[in-house]
């Protein structure tokens, strides 16, 4: 991970809000390599890939990543309704504050990066469900 | 109208079925059938919850067999997804008649052998597929609508006609 940002660098690390990314195919680890392209090394981001894996044996992959999570965290999944999620939502509920957000694009990784050591992980959810909305934009009447 | 499709998939409501068979048959309902997930509170709400728009209802198989008929004849598409051939078995016993079945996915498990990549099955499993075909139902292996479906027994010579 690069240097933390202008303003971050008092909380403890111990406060960071650690993320496990859950997908369909390579996709999060492609979406890590994408983002270290941007923003250079990443730790303490957990992957997991829901490949070949049944309902129960995805479940106890997670719940095997989220368990030790003493305050919190996030599950990022691709989307809403697939098996990543509902699996997710499964694993998590014995696991308080654990808060799952769906659609996961380049820049939502990119802003949890670059918020996850000062905010908690309702907050940090919360934003970065708006910042993956805001990030999907339409361009018109490009120049030729 | 109503069913579109009945699948065996111990993913029971995931991608493939929400977005592939979904954008293909645009169902407005998806019945999951299963006793487990019909007795739990959060299970059930789970799934309910699982995808926008759409109708989901969780019923134990006995519900679902009672059901079936009525659906048949309801405006708009319905899904119907057991996780299991066991479950796909116990609700032909139970009254409800379904030609065909998709086998969507049945993942690895220990003591289970593959059958393709997306289909492993134990002697329980072979046991519970042969009593639905000499029930006189179709096995048809397909994960998603661009793949070419293929009849169960086609893939597992245990299961050859």
């Amino acid at each position: 991970m690069s240097a933390p940002l202008a303003g971050e660098g008092a909380t403890p690390p111990t406060k960071r809000v650690p993320a496990l990314i859950v997908t369909h195919a390579d996709l999060a680890d492609a979406l890590v390599r994408a983002a270290e392209r941007v923003v250079g090394s990443i730790e303490d981001v957990t992957l997991l890939s829901n490949e070949g894996l049944s309902r129960d044996d995805l479940q106890d992959a997670i719940e095997a990543c989220v368990k030790d999570w003493k305050e919190g965290g996030l599950l990022l999944t691709d989307f809403w309704g697939g098996s990543c999620h509902t699996c997710g939502s499964a694993a998590a509920r014995r696991h308080g504050e654990v808060v799952i957000v769906t659609g996961i694009n380049l820049p939502l990784l990119l802003d949890y990066l670059h918020n996850r050591d000062r905010l908690s992980a309702p907050d940090l959810a919360e934003r970065l469900q708006q910042k993956g909305r805001d990030s999907i934009r339409v361009q018109r009447g490009v120049p030729a | 109208m109503s069913w579109a499709l009945h699948r065996i998939d111990d993913r029971l409501i995931h991608g493939q079925v929400l977005v592939a068979w979904g954008a293909r048959l645009d169902p407005a309902r998806i019945w999951v059938v299963d006793d487990g997930v019909a007795a739990s509170a959060w299970e059930r709400d789970l799934f309910r919850e699982a995808a926008p728009g759409i109708d989901v209802r969780v019923a134990s198989v006995a519900e679902a067999a009672t059901a079936h008929a009525a659906e048949a004849s309801a405006p708009r598409a319905a899904f119907l997804l057991v996780r299991d051939l066991g479950t796909a078995r116990k609700l032909g016993e139970a009254g409800a008649h379904v030609e065909e079945w998709n086998v969507g996915g049945l993942h690895y498990a220990p003591g289970k052998e593959k059958v393709n990549d997306y289909v492993y099955l134990d002697d329980q499993d072979r046991e519970d597929a042969k009593a639905l075909l000499s029930a006189g139902a179709r096995l048809i292996v397909q994960d998603v609508p661009a793949s070419r479906p293929q009849p169960l027994g086609a893939l597992d010579p245990a299961l050859a006609p």
